[in-house]
């Protein structure tokens, strides 16, 4: 290595190209440089008749500007290049440096091609088409997308009823459900130079329905693990919420008339998981609690019991009009049909 | 020496001068072709989604927005906690609307882009009732109201927290409410406070509190944009009036 280094230097110091014997012995170390077929671009060329010979034993206690030789400190490493070509056209020995390109981009496509088929890196796959709906609809090729999603579900309600009891009040109801999902990419796979989401996490909120003007508003997390990077990809939805009820359907005592009034209650929490087609629709499961308000403090006439369902339905993108005509549907149906 | 004959203004061996310059960015003027890149890409440029005079007035919020239209629908939850001498606390609900503008003032000078935002927004709420337990044992006087209607006024001040599109900020209001106290039948006027985390416009998720004499109500809850909002709306009547509700 020393030998190189001090050639190198040697090259690049000479003040003029120094005769050395034609019999002199070939540097220790073949020389790197990039071949360049052009020699009138390349750098000043210096051949090994420039330069003297290295020979180690002229590094000890001999005047460098005797020996052309340069300190060994004061040369960079070299750095790593590519073998030069032999060049049938070019005189035997004759280097020639790379040249830069004028400006950027310093490599492009056929450099990697190029740096593939060296290594023998099959091409990687064309990218997939990009999703339509600017990520309103989620799709493995989106990094971020919002959406707004209706669910109709068949729902198994239940109440606690007389505490000394065991059980509950059952009754089969619906459930329409309409949020807003933001999702960002939590999860990011890589298939040559394609990215494509993995999974998704994200903040939800909307509000739910049931029987009897039943309305619970839920702010929580959603998210969506693809399967697959196809706009039909199957994917795992899942999601959790916290949900509170906001309203109810009452009968007023006097009158008979029953309407729309605010219903307070503890916070409780909905979760459930699905299975879904690209980000188009999904058949879920899940659950919902209401946690009970029965403290001592509050009076019995404040006091509510604690609740909550099954429910087993489709949820999916509004976009595409099903699930919003099915989630109206329920929505319609659960208020004429059911009787608590 | 060999350093030295490379260093930065020396002049090259043909003659021409090196420039230090070159030898810095931007190296790629278009993205590396070794880079990974999603096929479906954001939107390219600076200029906001839904806006008009490339960000002078924005209907969704954005990074990039001079001004900015606010319209959201909230829902949020929380506590109503009344004085001590007026019953328990209770848990409190509410869903509203929310409306104002947003200015980013340094933005209108030299400045191209700066996180510091301001504005005014109002919104109106309904919420749960109110209860009240007042009295002895022997004495007891219990009461309640149907609904909890809220109206407010706030100074809006936001922190952008990129220069992304739809990037992160933080928004910190701060304003009176004027609301009916517990179940006083009496509308005064309090103050308000909010923190807010949003995504863009798009939606947020804030914690806040309507402080008022003896009625305090603090609630944490997501709020979406009108437009996102919007089509819920049109389902909630539709399903509604399919119900016979209407």
């Amino acid at each position: 290595m020393s030998a190189t280094l001090a050639w190198l230097a040697a090259a690049a110091l000479a003040p003029a190209p120094v005769s050395a014997p034609t019999d002199a012995a070939a540097p220790t170390a073949a020389p790197t440089a990039p071949a360049d077929p052009d020699p009138d671009a390349a750098a000043p060329v210096a051949t090994p008749e420039d330069v003297a010979p290295a020979d180690p034993s002229a590094d000890d206690g001999t005047d460098p500007s005797t020996t052309d030789e340069a300190p060994a400190e004061a040369t960079p490493e070299p750095e790593p290049e590519p073998e030069p070509t032999p060049d049938s056209d070019e005189p035997d020995g004759t280097l020639h440096a790379a040249v830069e390109r004028a400006g950027p981009p310093y490599y492009d496509e056929s450099d990697m091609a190029a740096l593939r088929q060296r290594y023998e890196v099959p091409d990687p796959a064309p990218p997939r088409e990009p999703a339509r709906w600017r990520c309103l609809i989620a799709d493995p090729t989106c990094k971020i997308n919002v959406e707004v999603n209706a669910t109709a579900a068949y729902a198994l309600r239940f109440q606690q009823g007389d505490v000394r009891m065991t059980g509950a009040n059952r009754w089969n109801s619906g459930r329409a459900q309409y949020d807003v999902w933001a999702n960002f990419a939590t999860l990011v796979e890589q298939e040559g130079t394609a990215k494509y989401t993995k999974m998704t996490l994200g903040p939800k909120g909307g509000v739910i329905f049931s029987d009897n003007g039943d309305m619970w508003g839920n702010l929580g997390m959603a998210g969506r693990y693809w399967l697959g990077r196809g706009r039909f990809a199957p994917a795992i939805e899942f999601s959790s919420a916290l949900a509170f009820k906001l309203g109810t359907r009452e009968r007023d005592i006097i009158t008979g008339e029953e309407s729309f009034q605010m219903q307070r209650g503890p916070v409780g929490f909905t979760a459930d998981v699905g299975v879904g087609i690209g980000g188009f629709g999904a058949v879920v499961l899940g659950g919902q609690y209401d946690s009970p308000l029965a403290r001592e403090d509050v009076p019995e006439r404040f006091r509510t019991s604690a609740a909550g369902m099954f429910f087993v339905g489709f949820r999916g993108n509004i976009l595409w009009g099903g699930p919003a005509a099915a989630a109206i549907l329920t929505h319609g149906l659960t208020q004429r049909l059911v009787e608590r | 020496m060999l350093l030295l004959a490379a260093a930065p203004g020396a002049t090259a061996a043909d003659g021409s001068a090196t420039d230090e310059a070159k030898d810095y960015g931007p190296f790629f003027e278009a993205e590396a072709p070794s880079d990974a890149t999603f096929a479906t890409k954001g939107r390219k440029g600076r200029e906001p989604v839904l806006s008009v005079a490339n960000g002078a007035l924005c209907f969704v919020e954005g990074s990039w927005c001079k001004t900015s239209v606010l319209a959201t629908v909230e829902v949020a939850a929380g506590m109503r906690v009344p004085a001590s001498d007026k019953g328990p606390d209770m848990p409190y609900a509410h869903f509203g609307f929310r409306g104002g503008f947003a200015v980013r003032p340094l933005m209108f000078t030299r400045r191209e882009w700066h996180p510091w935002g301001v504005g005014v927004i109002g919104s109106w709420t309904r919420g749960t009732g109110a209860t009240t337990v007042v009295g002895g044992l022997d004495d007891q006087v219990i009461d309640e109201t149907p609904r909890t209607d809220a109206w407010r006024v706030g100074l809006l001040n936001q922190l952008w927290l990129s220069k992304k599109p739809h990037a992160f900020h933080l928004d910190f209001t701060m304003g009176v409410v004027r609301s009916e106290v517990l179940t006083s039948g009496a509308a005064l006027v309090g103050t308000h406070a909010e923190v807010a985390f949003g995504f863009g416009g798009w939606g947020s998720v804030f914690a806040g509190g309507d402080f008022l004499d003896q009625d305090t109500r603090v609630s944490f809850g997501f709020r979406g944009h009108g437009i996102a909002a919007a089509p819920i709306i049109a389902m909630v009547i539709g399903g509604l009036a399919l119900g016979g509700a209407l």
